[in-house]
């Protein structure tokens, strides 16, 4: 355990200064990230001046259901870059240096990719949205509600890290997935900010079962605003978070291992 | 004339060959147009209109930007990575003018989208929901030539950012940072009808409104007499300003311009 967090923090140490090599090119990006993600939001802020509320969601509950996507994703990112692009380690036979270590495959994987400039443009603005509207919404901050959201980011974390390991499971069959992350990963975080039941059947299915981001954001804030909408599902959606995390993982994981076999270098 | 044309061609038909791409687009146009339709179905929320704005204006206004958004959406980084890489010394021994050629390219580009991305779109929505026919046969011409138009408002923008390049280490921030603020200021993401008045005075002087909101009114007939003419004006004026202020950067860049190695 002390030797995998030595690790990472070596990892962090150099891709930290190489990131940050040319200093304000790094700022410049970071920014660039935040103003891009919150575009979204300005958005959304102008059309309820004009409208008021969405479904009865008014602009500060929607603010914290967003913060919940922006927070996990900068989380995310910290850990799971190298399966964000992991077709890319593919293409260019990166991966095998990787088989090459002392050190299981995945953990590798997680501990050196490290985004660092979309971290802290989604961790910023994620935190930003959290402190604007946490205490407009009436949550009463106390262990048990605390300890609820600590855990429910770890599995909103591990939900997102589930569908990458996923797409780079996909990866050794194909090696361009590009297609797919943008249409059922990009795509879809860009509305699953909203609240789910404003969508229709289809696109509410997809939140829920095929990339299930309704439990990264949508039932847990359910938990804390308990708002009418939520009738239209079971009540117990609002507790699994993390079970729904570890269980697309470990099976992300099982079809990771399986996939693995079929790994063919792409040589040079 | 001609020669550029062949630019465009050659694109077009580089696009032809990557089919699973295109249908890859056309299911991500109709995905985020499904989204918008639900997002304000909600906000509408069983509305007959808002401010005289009927729904099925504001799905007609999303349907056209969000296709044209798609449509005019290029590599951004195209002149940053001839630059970064050297090839851009080629290009310019060519005797062809590179800005043209540049553009050419992109519309070929363009019209590869429009034609099998934008308009497969608009037919499968109509399944769902229901557009506003355009107000004539007129208004269909004009929206046409006004599109045209803001294309290239679009493109001279896009332009302006790219030749930075001779500068700067990345642009990579700064196309980010304006294609987000195209999408807020533009009408592509909150239709300029429910925009703050504030706003909307400041958007005035900006050319994001002739990109894609003048071509949707002209198609919905909100306008009309003198108003067109005052915003085709504008969309020219705003055409022949930016690519002078294009044209100072590229010039200045290009005297700049160190290539090392061959």
């Amino acid at each position: 355990m002390k030797d995998i967090l030595q690790l990472f923090c070596a990892y962090a140490k150099t891709g930290l200064k190489s990131r940050f090599q040319y200093k304000l090119d790094a700022i410049a990006a970071i920014f660039a990230v935040f103003f891009r993600e919150a575009s979204g939001i300005i958005v959304m802020y102008l059309a309820l001046l004009k409208f008021d509320s969405i479904n009865n969601w008014n602009i500060n509950e929607l603010l914290f259901l967003f913060s919940l996507i922006f927070i996990t994703y900068g989380i995310f990112i910290v850990f799971f870059m190298a399966l964000r692009d992991f077709s890319d380690w593919i293409k260019h036979g990166d991966f095998d240096r990787v088989m090459l270590r002392p050190r299981g495959l995945l953990t590798q994987l997680v501990l050196c990719g490290a985004d660092w400039l979309a971290a802290f443009g989604h961790g910023t603005l994620g935190i930003l949205l959290f402190i604007l509207s946490a205490n407009n919404v009436g949550i009463t901050w106390n262990a048990v509600t605390i300890t609820y959201y600590i855990i429910t980011i770890a599995g909103g974390v591990l939900i997102q890290g589930a569908i990458f390991l996923f797409f780079s499971a996909v990866s050794f069959y194909f090696i361009e997935t590009q297609s797919l992350k943008e249409i059922l990963y990009w795509n879809v975080r860009k509305f699953a900010g909203y609240p789910i039941s404003i969508y229709n059947k289809l696109i509410q299915s997809i939140l829920i079962f095929v990339v299930p981001f309704a439990f990264v954001n949508y039932f847990p804030a359910q938990f804390f605003l308990r708002k009418e909408d939520m009738a239209a599902y079971p009540q117990w959606c609002m507790y699994i978070t993390p079970l729904v995390g570890v269980v697309l993982y470990v099976l992300a994981y099982a079809f990771w291992r399986y996939s693995l076999r079929h790994y063919k270098s792409t040589g040079n | 004339m001609l020669t550029y044309l062949q630019f465009s061609v050659i694109k077009f038909r580089n696009n032809m060959a990557y089919r699973f791409e295109y249908l890859m687009g056309i299911l991500n146009t109709l995905l985020n147009f499904l989204v918008y339709w639900c997002i304000y179905k909600a906000l509408y929320a069983g509305a007959a209109e808002v401010d005289g704005i009927t729904f099925s204006m504001v799905a007609t206004n999303f349907i056209i930007s969000l296709g044209l958004t798609n449509a005019f959406s290029k590599n951004e980084m195209f002149l940053h990575d001839k630059i970064k890489q050297g090839t851009i010394a080629n290009e310019l021994l060519k005797p062809v003018n590179f800005r043209m050629r540049m553009m050419f390219e992109d519309m070929g580009d363009g019209f590869f989208k429009v034609v099998f991305n934008f308009l497969p779109a608009v037919i499968i929505s109509l399944l769902f929901t229901q557009l506003q026919p355009p107000a004539g046969v007129l208004n269909l011409i004009l929206c046409l030539i006004s599109t045209v138009l803001g294309y290239l408002v679009l493109w001279n923008i896009s332009f302006i950012i790219q030749t930075w390049s001779f500068w700067l280490f990345s642009v990579w921030g700064i196309v980010t940072v304006k294609n987000a603020v195209i999408n807020i200021l533009s009408g592509a993401l909150l239709p300029l009808w429910f925009m703050p008045q504030p706003v909307l005075d400041f958007i005035k002087f900006t050319p994001f409104d002739s990109i894609f909101f003048t071509p949707v009114q002209l198609y919905l007939g909100q306008l009309n007499g003198a108003d067109i003419l005052f915003n085709f004006a504008r969309q020219i004026i705003w055409i022949v300003i930016l690519y002078f202020i294009g044209d100072i950067f590229w010039k200045r860049g290009l005297k700049k311009l160190v290539v090392q190695g061959g």
